[in-house]
């Protein structure tokens, strides 16, 4: 594009429908994101994070039942998990790899890394890798960096160094971005270029906005639930996306989603993608896999030089 | 306390300004205010007792804001749109992509969420539109075409209007700082579309869109139909939009730094019945509709069907004219001097 840092991440035109080819003559993509975790705030999981109900759900009972949904489906799933649950949690998450679920990085313990030094970011980002490989032994090649509940914007969170630093450490993928809704490349150096694969990230397809929303947490009046309005979202955008044959892609929290007449909702909604026969479902690291191959950006990243023109009022 | 001192503190709590709402203030760029507070004059603690005389005050003070706001508004009776039209609707978009969240400040990832809008969500609904033979307003910040100067060309190519949408989607404080936003805009769209445009969708002051050679505002929404605004005896056309045809009050998690609490997270089943419901009103009342998106929001793959939805419904129905802001503003401005209706002195 007419390239300008600080105001745009990826190119200027995103990828057509029909530019958009996935393997095995499939149709259309879709990607189930499962966030393990139960972060609130942006200081990411605290101990009382991890003291009480929710808690017990997240790596209980909800658990249990979302894996017993994704089985059912025959869904493998991307799981984003903060290092201090690998850790913490390490059967749960050495038995969620066993099974054939992704395991990627969800922050040291998800937390905003906005304010961080780099130096400081980097070391958090190494003790990441290393708590994962030690619970799965592999090391994670996407990194998430989503939304919490309280957060000011659904949209979730890097730091100005956090995209450079995952190139650093070879990481192949971020999970979460907003600039397109199929896979896109986040430009750090337009001169080389420099750049890493996003994923798309959308808060309408996220559950945690609909189900009890807002949280107590955040002493804003009582939370509202609205499962229609997720199941509502999820099985229009789906069908949009499948219809132009691109990519859906869906978060969830196995404390909120995991229970009661919730787990209905994702059944039926898993059933209505079931319906059609050209689905490919896939993990965000396969979605990342075969885009790498289809369009790496050397071919695919189209940067223009900038035809920005300074004034003195601009906003710095 | 002195007697003129209370009445002088009832007449600044009462005084009322026609300027739009706070929430429509910082939407079409005015930098934000903090909120004062305004004591019930009487009440405890701010103002000693009422009396008769006190009271005859209060009236007079909010009747001289009356008519003052009265003088500032002429209402179209009857918009007498050209034969065989019923009503016309009015598809205007604001083509914020990051614009808006670079001046608020907002972090990386809101600035890739209105990204969306220039890389992805412009292009669909151009799309839409000629699948549809609609024509519709753009209304752009003029700084976007150092970032999507691609897609703009195509809109101008496709016969759609480009309209003002501020420099950096804000307006400075500053009136000359102002006066150069608006030239700089004016001149980056010129270079567009290959003639300048003709109206605008902010808060600029209105002397300064006279200024412009600009025929119309699109912003507020004080009646249905189109209406002229009056500032120092000279009148402007506005044409209305209303914040529930807006889809960032349906779809914008956010909007303006609202937080979690006031999150906007509606389906698009319940917006489509919404905006249907509003259009069958104004349909039946031959009158006009101004439906204002944003592509990173309805750019979305199941919004863009949804759209779909609503002008398959709207096409369903004769004598709908799908015009552009300019086109409405040239039929309103066309109208006898009579249609509209102003405050007797």
């Amino acid at each position: 594009m007419p390239w300008k840092s600080g105001y745009t991440i990826s190119d200027e035109i995103g990828l057509s429908d029909d530019e958009v080819v996935w393997p095995h003559g499939m149709r259309c993509a879709f990607s189930v994101t499962v966030a393990l975790s139960t972060a609130t705030l942006s200081e990411g999981i605290t101990a009382r994070d991890l003291s009480g109900d929710d808690a017990e759900l997240c790596f209980g009972a909800g658990l249990d039942a979302l894996l017993g949904v994704l089985d059912r489906f025959d869904i493998r799933a991307t799981f984003a998990v903060p290092a201090v649950i690998a850790a913490v949690e390490s059967d749960t998450v050495r038995r969620l790899a066993d099974a054939g679920h992704e395991i990627a990085a969800l922050g040291f313990r998800h937390e905003d890394p906005a304010e961080l030094p780099p130096e400081v970011e980097q070391v958090r980002l190494e003790a990441t890798i290393q708590a994962i490989q030690n619970a799965t032994g592999s090391v994670p090649t996407g990194w998430f960096g989503l939304p919490r509940q309280a957060d000011q914007y659904a949209t979730g969170s890097v730091s100005p160094n956090t995209v450079d630093l995952l190139l650093e450490a070879g990481f192949d993928y971020l999970g979460n971005g907003m600039a397109d809704d199929a896979p896109h490349y986040w430009v750090t150096d337009p001169s080389r270029p420099k750049s890493l694969l996003t994923m798309p990230y959308s808060y309408h397809s996220d559950d945690q906005f609909f189900l009890q929303f807002p949280p107590f947490a955040l002493r804003a009046g009582s939370g509202i639930e609205h499962p229609e309005v997720l199941s509502s979202n999820w099985r229009t955008e789906f069908s949009a996306q499948y219809e132009r044959g691109r990519m859906f892609t869906m978060t969830l929290h196995p404390h909120l989603i995991g229970v009661l007449h919730r787990i209905t909702t994702l059944e039926d909604f898993f059933a209505f993608v079931k319906e059609k026969d050209d689905v490919w479902i896939a993990t965000a690291a396969q979605c990342a896999k075969h885009w790498h191959e289809q369009y790496p950006p050397e071919t695919h990243l189209r940067l223009e030089p900038s035809t920005w023109k300074a004034y003195p009022d601009d906003l710095g | 306390m002195d007697r003129r001192l209370i009445l002088k503190l009832i007449a600044s709590g009462g005084a009322l300004t026609a300027v739009p709402s706070s929430a429509w203030a910082q939407a079409y760029g005015k930098e934000p205010q903090r909120a004062t507070h305004h004591p019930t004059p009487g009440s405890k603690g701010s103002l000693p007792l009422s009396t008769e005389e006190s009271l005859m005050a209060e009236i007079e003070d909010l009747r001289a804001a009356t008519q003052a706001r009265r003088k500032h508004y002429c209402h179209l009776d009857q918009p007498k749109w050209p034969d065989g039209v019923k009503m016309a609707v009015n598809f205007t978009v604001d083509v914020d992509t990051v614009l808006s969240r670079r001046a608020n400040d907002e972090p990386p990832m809101q600035l890739a969420k209105g990204e969306f809008g220039g890389r992805v969500g412009s292009w669909r609904m151009l799309e839409l539109f000629e699948r549809h033979g609609v024509v519709g307003t753009f209304f752009t910040p003029g700084r976007t075409v150092d970032l999507y100067p691609t897609v703009l060309r195509e809109i101008v190519d496709q016969g759609h209007e480009l309209a003002d949408h501020m420099w950096e989607h804000y307006v400075p404080s500053d009136p000359v700082a102002a006066r150069d936003h608006m030239l700089r805009t004016r001149d980056a769209l010129t270079d567009v579309a290959g003639r300048p445009p003709v109206g605008t969708r902010s808060n600029f002051s209105q002397d300064l869109v006279l200024e412009m050679g600009y025929i119309y505002n699109s912003h507020g929404f004080s009646a249905p139909l189109p209406n002229m605004m009056m500032s120092g005896g000279r009148e402007l056309l506005n044409l209305p939009v209303h914040l529930a045809i807006d889809d960032a009050m349906y779809f914008n998690f956010g909007w303006l730094g609202s937080g979690p609490a006031a999150q906007r997270l509606s389906e698009q089943e319940t917006v489509l019945d919404i905006w249907w419901q509003a259009f069958l009103q104004q349909y039946k009342a031959g009158g006009y509709l101004n439906i204002a998106l944003h592509p990173f929001l309805v750019g979305h793959a199941a919004r863009i069907a949804m759209l779909d939805e609503l002008i398959n419904r709207m096409k369903s129905l004769p004598g709908v004219w799908f015009a552009s802001s300019a086109e409405v503003a040239n039929h309103c401005l066309a109208l006898p001097n009579q249609a509209f209706v102003c405050t007797e002195e």
